[in-house]
């Protein structure tokens, strides 16, 4: 109570004096002091300087190849749906039922071309067989009931050749630069190398712009019976190519 | 004081006044003397910048159009075109300098906002509805900011569309233009830096191939650039490597700071003499490295089908045309066509590695999170006390030099064909204050 007069007296005196008014200015630049000692560095200017290196660029490269049966179209591995991407599942198919296949005779080996149209390196490239499936061939009419892709069926061969056609190397079966088939091959290929995890490997390449050639050979093997007649190994082959 | 009294206060001064102007002559003494110091002067220095990349010409921050000693339109850094993942991307070596009289107390690196330069003149007092600009770095959403600058005058614009990486217009609220901005005024927009949609750095896909002939990003329908993916998976480093001291500032080896200076960079070079089978070797013989190798990495060398590992036994760094290894005989003749590399830095401290990318970069070290570089004391030390970070011209370390690479990193199990075909475009800013 008595601070509470005594403050009002003051008050009421001191504002009319040069003395308050004294103190007033000086409050005032007390204030303007603290407050620029607060704000320093966003109310004096400084000298600066600044540059900037403008539009530095990383570009990827694109790794895709074309797949071509004999001398047909190149199917596009990037033509296939966006998602997944750069998978084309709709290229066409190596052999049809038309072909007809008699125990001993093979068929005429049917030429891929795998041409990297990218513009990186292909690492590694494979092969693999999603499925195998028998069905009765088309007109056929009495299908015998056997498997050409179980045991005792088809025999399957992938030749690598360079340009010009001559064999560089076999790379199924194994076996010495030309292939030579044998027995259940098919349906082994299929069972052993059915996902890009478990895909036959053909090594390294084609870089971009190279190609690599291979022949498919199948065959029924000249021991075929009767329970083959009449009756279709459907099956795909899948090329994977990877950095 | 009243009336009166004030009035013959005044009357007496006014009477002063008339004797000393009137007679002065005589009422001072007759010796005097008198001296005056002419022509003093005071002259302000200066505060200028250039940068350098590689062996180019220097970009000299007093250089640029808007006249404000800020010069937005230096040399791009990089220009990497067919990157594959897991590939040695590429470096570049830039070197900033005090161009000016006045010591820097303060030297930083940040990400730019979106940002671009006036292609077409505004008029002042006439309305804008557009900006016509270089090709836009970065994306613009609606509502955002547009800061035009140049000398001392600025003016805020505000989007009214988007505007897509690489665009050459943006359209805003009308307003007039409150000075007459010339081509080459700056603009930055504001608002960006926030996201991974809205960063400096954006993706297109590419329109020309990596080498001749072959596919390109917009042949491709998996590429799409929604999001900028490669820019954020593409990673960034900057090493200093000034006065053979090192301090990674940005990238893997960073954050925490990697106790030898180096940032985990990759390197790609040749043997710079064969290896024979003579013996063991306990040191190979490399051209210039482009990266760092750290001690116990393991070194690849590569010719044709031939490969060996060594082990790295002690750190190289940037520029080192040695690589200290385990004694061991070489497995084959390797001739000088040979590739070495480091596997542990690719596949060990890299391929994994989805924190360091050039949109983490935007979006954490743009103009709020610039990065202060203090000057080095040593490798993989500073002096965060020092009151210069850049000595004026030809004095001191006026000049500082530092390494900037970027590199696709190869994630293990992970499909990257959304990756194919892109192009990141992004920049750096350098800066000093007085």
């Amino acid at each position: 109570m008595h601070a509470f007069h005594y403050h009002n007296v003051r008050a009421s005196a001191g504002r009319t004096s040069s003395t308050w008014r004294l103190k007033k200015i000086l409050a005032s630049l007390i204030a303007i002091g603290a407050l620029s000692t607060v704000t320093v560095t966003g109310t004096f200017a400084l000298l600066t300087s600044q540059e900037t290196n403008a539009r530095s660029a990383a570009a990827s490269g694109t790794l895709t190849f074309s797949n071509t049966i004999g001398t047909g179209t190149a199917c596009l591995s990037y033509n296939g749906p966006a998602n997944p991407g750069n998978v084309n599942t709709a290229c066409g198919a190596l052999i049809t039922s038309s072909t007809q296949n008699y125990p001993g005779i093979a068929i005429t080996p049917v030429k891929v071309t795998i041409a990297n149209n990218g513009s990186l390196d292909g690492v590694a490239l494979s092969v693999y067989m999603p499925s195998c499936t028998v069905a009765a061939t088309p007109g056929a009419p009495s299908p015998g009931g056997g498997n050409p892709c179980a045991a005792g069926g088809a025999q399957f061969s992938i030749q690598e050749t360079n340009s010009a056609g001559v064999a560089t190397a076999c790379r199924y079966p194994s076996g010495p630069v030309t292939c030579v088939f044998s027995a259940n091959t098919l349906q082994l290929f299929a069972a052993n190398a059915n996902t890009v995890t478990s895909a036959l490997n053909l090594g390294s390449g084609p870089a971009h712009g190279q190609s690599r050639y291979f022949l498919i050979g199948l065959d029924l093997p000249p021991t075929a019976g009767n329970a083959l007649q009449g009756e279709e190994a459907v099956f795909a082959l899948t090329w994977h190519l990877s950095t | 004081m009243s009336l009166r009294e004030l009035k013959g206060v005044l009357l007496l001064l006014m009477a002063i006044g008339a004797a000393a102007y009137f007679g002065g002559g005589t009422t001072f003494g007759s010796f005097n003397a008198e001296t005056s110091n002419v022509g003093s002067a005071i002259a302000s220095g200066t505060l200028t910048m250039s940068d350098q990349v590689n062996a180019g010409t220097a970009c000299l921050s007093a250089g640029g159009t808007p006249q404000n000693n800020v010069n937005p339109a230096c040399a791009a850094v990089l220009a990497l075109t067919n990157v594959a993942p897991g590939v040695y991307g590429g470096v570049a070596q830039v070197t900033v300098q005090n161009t000016g009289s006045i010591d820097a107390s303060k030297l930083y690196f940040w990400a730019p906002q979106v940002n671009a330069t006036l292609n077409g003149a505004l008029t002042n007092g006439n309305a804008v509805t557009a900006l016509t600009v270089t090709p836009l770095e970065g994306t613009v959403t609606s509502g955002d900011a547009l800061v035009v600058s140049f000398g001392t005058q600025t003016q805020t614009f505000t989007a009214n569309a988007a505007a897509s990486g690489g665009a050459t217009s943006i359209s805003v609220t009308s307003l007039a233009a409150n000075f007459s901005y010339p081509i080459g005024t700056s603009v930055s927009d504001t608002s960006s830096d926030t996201t991974a949609n809205n960063t400096d750095c954006y993706d297109a896909k590419t329109t020309t191939p990596g080498t001749a002939l072959a596919t390109k990003g917009t042949d491709l329908n998996f590429n799409p650039v929604t999001g900028n993916p490669f820019c954020g998976a593409a990673l960034i480093f900057v090493q200093e490597t000034t006065g053979g001291n090192h301090y990674c500032w940005l990238g893997k080896g960073s954050s925490p700071e990697n106790a030898s200076g180096m940032c985990s960079a990759p390197i790609s070079v040749n043997l710079s003499s064969a290896l024979t089978t003579g013996g063991p070797i306990t040191s190979l013989p490399v051209t210039a490295l482009n990266g760092n190798v750290a001690s116990g990495d393991s070194i690849v060398v590569v010719s044709g089908s031939n490969t060996q590992t060594f082990a790295a036994s002690a750190n190289a760094f940037f520029g080192a045309t040695a690589i200290t290894v385990t004694s061991a005989t070489p497995n084959f003749a390797y001739p000088t066509t040979s590739t070495v590399t480091d596997s542990t830095t690719l596949s060990v401290a890299l391929n994994p590695d989805t924190t360091d990318t050039i949109t983490n970069f935007d979006t954490a070290h743009n103009t709020i999170g610039k990065i202060q570089l203090f000057p080095l004391t040593g490798n993989g030390t500073i002096n965060n006390t020092a009151t210069v970070e850049l000595s004026h011209f030809n004095t001191g370390t006026f000049s500082r030099i530092f390494q900037i690479g970027v590199y696709l990193p190869a994630p293990a199990g992970i499909n990257q064909n959304g990756l194919q075909g892109l192009q990141s475009t992004f920049g750096i800013t350098w800066h000093i204050d007085q």
